[in-house]
């Protein structure tokens, strides 16, 4: 069995919002190994984001413990958690939220702007990766003037580019047509095969959530057992 | 440095809102900046080369009041003065009074000294021997003669207000000045003896003097106004530049109104700039936590803002100072109240002043927004909504 990169014990997160107390998840345990390709499944409001967002370390659990590659996530500082973020985390969101001021080589060089590579290298590697999405002829181009699937392979080249051990996609193709999903569906596969990258994805779409290699579902919180899903799922999927 | 490129893109965002604020920082950065040019000039500047020799007695109590003519052989006496000059200050209406443009300086005093008290003037030399022999003649400036349009010889008339008779007066010659207004009609003092011969309101306005050394010019005010404080006239001697000062007292504090004027355009501008940066920074907070997942940190992010809002300042603030000279070129043109303002500029003090404020504006103004943004959590921030 390879090395376990995201490990949660009892991992708990409440929070209250106006007068309601919430528990977004609630004991949840999860082993996440190298290299793997999970689908975290579950209804609106199940918890899965949270998860999501408590492995990288963008949220703090309010109990439970969160180790990610060898890190106690709960023990770092702040100033620690970015540093630690821009190494080993590349973040994927629903919505792309690129800069909109900033062209597409621009947006995907931002996180090397915090390492202490050169502008040369930093351009080299930010084309690189937009190549690899399969965008090098669109460095110049700024956000609105690229498709939704476009935008989102620029997210994804951005998260990528300082070559993270994990790669965290919160709905990613929530936004998009079937054809564009489908494309990014298909790049997220070969970052997991043919590059490594163990990725985690929160998607409510079973089309999407067959590209993964594992698929673990969230439902009112809680974790559920590997193999099983909610029952009012069974016959959606069925 | 390697985030100036992001600071110069967040700046051009929303372009007709940087520009309006630019033109705003910039338009009250002007008004400051001449404002400061004019204080330098009055309070902190030193004066030109010429009146840094030359003292004016006046009453103490008043300059309204007037001095016993006798007091000029007293003053010359002192140690370091090198000349006197009897200044009597005539007033009169020229055509209409009610047309400012008709205003300027209407100055009797001794022709044979004057030149020698303003070293500065330059006059052909027939023009200054007419000036001196004939008591019914006057000089004028030659920015006073391009505004009226006076050649030598013309005649001219100034009705008296102050004094019960007219003034009829013959241009004997037309000066130039390199360091000080020209725009003054000197009259021969002798005009006014003729007129006042046997009567008490004779008498002297002011007295200027010339030191022999500008060192020498507190001691001197301090011996002439010995001299005359326990007689029923005492007197207040002071250099020019002070005088010429003191003279805009009759406005009222002058130096208080003026940063009065500063501190209200001051917080002015940075009401409109923090207005400015609070809309730019809330339109922003998801980017800001999209930033922040990324890896950039608060005080990335809160450099990276106030960056922002100190080049909008800066840019403001450079441009307005640019029109501030201008203006302070078109006061140097315009008509003289005190020789400070022919030489008004907006020197590198001020320069250096001013963009700092702009600088400290800027940051200022953007100091409590970008750290209420840098310091939001990511989650709260990625979910912000504006």
């Amino acid at each position: 069995m390879s090395e376990v990169v995201i490990k949660t014990r009892k991992l708990t997160k409440e929070y209250v919002r106006d007068e309601f107390h919430v528990v977004a998840l609630r004991d949840a345990d999860i082993e996440i190994h190298r290299g793997e390709f999970v689908a975290l499944m579950g209804p609106s409001g199940s918890g899965k984001s949270t998860l999501l967002h408590l492995a990288a370390a963008m949220d703090r659990p309010t109990k439970g413990e969160i180790e990610v590659l060898g890190s106690k996530l709960n023990t770092l500082s702040d100033g620690d958690i970015a540093r630690w973020r821009n190494r080993h985390v590349g973040f994927v969101f629903q919505s792309f939220n690129l800069i909109p001021v900033l062209t597409a080589l621009e947006n995907v060089e931002l996180p090397l702007k915090l390492t202490h590579l050169k502008k040369a290298e930093r351009i080299a590697h930010a084309t690189t990766a937009l190549k690899l999405v399969g965008l090098g002829d669109r460095l110049g181009h700024y956000p609105r003037q690229l498709s939704g699937g476009q935008e989102q392979r620029v997210a994804i080249a951005r998260a990528i580019v300082t070559d993270p051990d994990i790669l965290l996609c919160d709905e990613p193709t929530g936004n998009l047509d079937s054809k564009s999903a489908s494309e990014v569906l298909s790049l997220l596969s070969t970052l997991n095969k043919e590059h490594g990258k163990t990725i985690v994805m929160v998607t409510h779409d079973p089309h999407a959530a067959h590209y993964a290699s594992k698929v673990r579902y969230i439902d009112k919180g809680e974790l559920l057992t590997e193999g099983t899903m909610p029952e009012d799922w069974k016959s959606m999927s069925a | 440095m390697r985030y100036l490129p992001l600071i110069v893109k967040n700046c051009l965002r929303n372009r007709r809102r940087s520009l309006l604020t630019i033109a705003s920082l910039a338009i009250s950065l002007c008004l400051l900046g001449v404002m400061m040019a004019l204080y330098y000039a009055l309070f902190l500047g030193a004066p030109a080369k010429s009146q840094a020799r030359r003292l004016v007695t006046r009453h103490k109590v008043s300059i309204v009041f007037q001095m016993p003519i006798y007091y000029r052989d007293q003053i010359r006496n002192v140690k370091g003065v090198e000349e006197v000059a009897i200044w009597q200050w005539y007033g009169g209406v020229y055509k209409d009074s009610r047309d400012q443009r008709n205003f300027f300086p209407r100055i009797g005093v001794e022709a044979d000294k004057l030149f020698k008290v303003y070293g500065e003037y330059s006059i052909p030399e027939d023009q200054k021997k007419a000036f001196i022999q004939d008591p019914a003649s006057c000089v004028v400036g030659k920015a006073l003669a391009d505004r009226f349009g006076f050649k030598v010889g013309d005649k001219i008339l100034i009705k008296g207000d102050i004094f019960p008779f007219d003034l009829d007066l013959t241009i004997r010659g037309i000066y130039t000045s390199s360091e000080t207004s020209d725009e003054t009609l000197w009259f021969n003092f002798k005009y006014l003896e003729n007129a006042l011969r046997n009567s008490s309101r004779l008498a002297a306005g002011t007295f200027t003097m010339l030191a022999n050394d500008p060192a020498e010019v507190p001691r001197i005010a301090r011996e002439i106004d010995a001299l005359f404080a326990n007689a029923p006239t005492p007197t207040h001697t002071e250099s020019e530049y002070a005088f010429g000062v003191s003279f805009l007292s009759f406005l009222g504090n002058i130096k208080v109104i003026l940063m009065s004027i500063c501190g209200a355009v001051t917080f002015t501008i940075l009401l409109i700039s923090a207005n400015t940066m609070a809309m730019s920074v809330r339109e922003r907070v998801r980017e800001v936590g999209v930033l922040k997942t990324l890896g950039f940190q608060q005080t990335t992010i809160l450099g990276m803002i106030l960056g922002e809002s100190a080049v909008i300042a800066l840019i403001g603030g450079a441009i307005g100072l640019a029109i501030a000279e201008l203006l302070c070129g078109v006061i140097r043109q315009g008509p003289a109240i005190v020789d400070q303002t022919k030489t008004l500029t907006l020197q590198p003090p001020v320069i250096a002043l001013l963009l700092g404020i702009a600088m400290v504006i800027g940051m200022a103004s953007a100091v409590v927004p970008a750290w209420n943004a840098a310091r939001t959590n990511i989650i709260d921030a990625l979910r912000f909504t504006d």
